[in-house]
């Protein structure tokens, strides 16, 4: 499948392109939130004063996609959380009135298939629609779910598909409490050296029209795969596989996208994928967009820039970047626990 | 394209603790709709729940886990209705750990059904609760691929009340595009005040039974479920007992309010009429419908409203929510799992609770248990919030 159009809300100015013409944003905050754009230029300011933060980015970076690319055939999000400030605001009405009369503006807000269901009213789309919650394989499920559309589809098709993850005080508690966030201070630029545990919340929408004819495609997305799993054999007769099925060599790769996210307990698994592709450009990116369940869309999203724009991205881990890239993979895990692997072309 | 075939299923809900005791109940027309007796909430006085009949305790030593402290109800009704359904699919270890088997679970409440330790981890009022790695839509997921060592693809829905529906639909997608051989499809929710507050926010939960199709009719009753199916392609399937096979699907966006389905049922009639085209079918080979049918008056009337748009002839339909309450995300895969119970042993089960027709309409619902009524197609619609419709299609095997 191809992707012909593109649209990220991220803690870098993606909104504007600024960020494509190398206009990086330092972040020294507890967390990297994301640079909004002025939602009041396309969507009514009463809808907008309901709607959570997951649901504005994600509007804010699908709906452009969607005015601009009229035929889209269905909508495919994914998020692990969905409308996490309004779940837990709608949750403190019930402890706080203790069951009392809620007025449910939250709750409706706060499901995570609101979003594309939104959009689907937004856009009087009836097609095709699905919300995949998967945790940290949510957007993979999304891209997934694509190609299985595609599979069934006999003429010119596309889609609209993306996921968002939104920073609220309570999710960021719970993942502080769980042990997943570093307790001091982080500014971005070192984050992929940091030597302590935990990694520094993020957040982000990145949208993608995605179509099975190549016309206008910007970069190819040949396949994608996950696992559950704590043992990096199980993780390497995937990759073996995932490989072989799509006739690819190690030595093809010229870029890996790692996930890394400088949280010490986890980095060994990076470090063991990355030694099975010694020729390749090395690239992480969460100290751009900071860690979130669904960064790897944001990883999608510089995947495609890269394919599509050849434009200079400056910070590789390891070697520099070819000239030509043909061909990028992108390796996040969450926890050590769930693996997502992502492969992306050039465009002919 | 391969089949995909039905070989094993898994339920647990207020009816029976398992397929067999749930099909009981269905014979005799017995609801599971009561007072609820585990789940506290201020709304158990007023309210009636279609409850599981065991406790969080009682759940976990059934499952020989006495010990655990960071599984949540829909972790635990999951795990119950998951190890029905793979026995009784009689899968290999081989089978289960091999990287073409795939696991596509759903839920809306997911891990955060304990509302109270939510509130103080999300708050930080304290220390970390046992269930603060457990908060995740897909916990109950991650932990059952992590239990049985499932190496294959995972996926977790929430498409509201159509979840487990479009959980069955990804997984025979997945058989028929080769990337499973095999998958265990489906969902759990469980009762959680935070689910039973907002739908209360809504004004959309009966105080009485939920009353299907019928006039009067004025909520639903919530409950909770697990349900699990085993769906195989041909090769997979070859020397095994087929209780159904999966022959269409329809997944369409009502794309006209939140939490409201549109007069003109648009997303009900695109999702039934796109499973009808999928199997080549026409609407009178259709013998059976398994509604919908929430009790809410906005569902059952936008459902009247399709079934009359649709058929010459309406067939045989009921709403088995008349006996396990609106299940939520599991509703979708438990009632596949009723529909393929009738399918297979020739009857029809009461709709109960219903007296007269919808005004303005005619049809009514099935009124007695039926025997002898064979179904060689048979249609079941899930509808969810967020206009999410989507139908499933199961066919009699050849």
């Amino acid at each position: 499948m191809y992707i012909t159009d593109l649209f990220a809300i991220s803690p870098q100015y993606t909104f504007n392109l600024e960020f494509e013409k190398g206009n990086w944003k330092d972040n020294n905050e507890k967390y990297y939130s994301a640079i909004e754009p002025s939602y009041a230029t396309f969507i009514p300011t009463q809808q907008l004063r309901r709607m959570g933060k997951a649901v504005k980015m994600g509007i804010g970076a699908a709906l452009p996609l969607l005015n601009r690319n009229k035929q889209c055939d269905g909508i495919i999000i994914g998020t692990a959380n969905g409308g996490m400030e309004d779940c837990i605001l709608f949750l403190n009405q019930i402890q706080q009135y203790a069951e009392g009369l809620l007025t449910p503006t939250n709750f409706v807000q706060s499901t995570p298939n609101a979003l594309a269901g939104q959009l689907a009213i937004a856009t009087k789309n009836t097609g095709y629609n699905m919300t995949h919650v998967n945790g940290s394989l949510s957007f993979e499920n999304a891209i997934l779910d694509a190609f299985l559309f595609f599979d069934e589809q006999t003429e010119n098709s596309s889609l609209l598909v993306g996921a968002v993850e939104e920073i609220s005080t309570y999710n960021y508690n719970i993942d502080l409490l769980a042990g997943r966030f570093k307790q001091e201070i982080m500014p971005n630029n070192e984050l992929l050296n940091s030597t302590t545990d935990g990694s520094v919340c993020g957040e982000g929408a990145a949208m993608f029209v995605v179509s099975n004819s190549e016309e206008n495609s910007l970069a190819q997305i040949i396949d994608v795969s996950h696992i559950t799993t704590t043992k990096f054999e199980d993780l390497e007769e995937l990759l073996a596989q995932f490989l072989s099925k799509n006739s690819c060599d190690p030595t093809d790769i010229d870029l890996l996208i790692l996930g890394r996210n400088g949280d010490a307990r986890h980095e060994k698994w990076y470090d063991h994928f990355a030694r099975k592709f010694e020729s390749s450009a090395c690239l992480g990116f969460k100290q751009l967009c900071g860690e979130y369940r669904t960064a790897s869309a944001f990883a999608c999203y510089l995947a495609a820039q890269i394919l599509s724009t050849r434009w200079p991205f400056p910070t590789s881990i390891r070697k520099a970047i070819p000239q030509k890239v043909r061909y990028i993979l992108i390796y996040n895990h969450f926890d050590g626990e769930r693996h997502g692997l992502i492969l992306l072309k050039s465009p002919r | 394209m391969s089949k995909v075939f039905i070989t094993g299923m898994g339920a647990i809900s207020s009816i029976g603790l398992n397929v067999q005791e749930n099909l009981a109940a269905l014979r005799s027309g017995k609801s599971g709709i009561n007072k609820a007796r585990h789940f506290q909430s201020k709304y158990t006085d007023s309210l009636c729940f279609a409850e599981i009949d065991l406790s969080d305790v009682q759940l976990k030593d059934r499952l020989g886990k006495p010990q655990s402290k960071d599984l949540t109800r829909t972790t635990l009704i999951a795990l119950s209705a998951f190890n029905e359904a793979i026995a009784d699919a009689q899968l290999s270890q081989d089978e289960l750990t091999s990287y073409t088997t795939a696991f596509i679970s759903s839920s809306t409440i997911g891990g955060m059904c304990y509302t109270d330790q939510l509130y103080t981890d999300a708050n930080m009022f304290d220390k970390p609760s046992d269930f603060v790695r457990s908060y995740e839509g897909s916990d109950h997921t991650r932990r059952i691929a992590q239990e049985f060592e499932l190496k294959g693809l995972t996926g977790t829905i929430n498409t509201a009340c159509s979840s487990s529906a479009n959980a069955v639909m990804l997984g025979v997608k997945l058989i028929k595009s080769g990337r499973a051989q095999r998958v265990i499809v489906g969902g759990a929710d469980c009762l959680a005040k935070y689910t039973v507050n907002g739908f209360h926010s809504l004004m959309i939960l009966s105080e009485n039974p939920c009353k299907p199709f019928d006039n009067n009719r004025d909520g639903l009753t919530l409950g909770e479920a697990a349900a699990y199916l085993v769906l195989e392609g041909e090769i997979s399937a070859k020397d095994k007992k087929k209780y159904a096979e999966v022959s269409g699907y329809g997944n369409s966006n009502d794309a006209f309010h939140p939490t409201a389905t549109s007069e003109q049922a648009t997303g009900p009639l695109a999702a039934m009429n796109n499973a009808l085209k999928m199997a080549a079918l026409t609407p009178e080979q259709i013998d059976y419908i398994n509604a919908h049918g929430t009790g809410t008056p906005n569902n059952d009337r936008a459902e009247t409203y399709a079934f009359h748009e649709m058929f010459q002839k309406v067939p045989p339909f009921n709403s088995t929510k008349s006996y396990t309450g609106h299940t939520l995300a599991a509703s979708g895969a438990l009632e596949l799992v009723f529909s393929t119970l009738s399918m297979l042993h020739s009857e029809l089960y009461q709709s109960l609770n219903w007296s007269q027709p919808i005004d303005g309409f005619s049809i009514k619902p099935i009124d007695r248990f039926h025997q002898g009524f064979e179904i060689e197609h048979l249609l079941s619609n899930s509808f969810g919030f967020g206009g999410n419709c989507t139908t499933l299609l199961l066919s009699k095997c050849i």
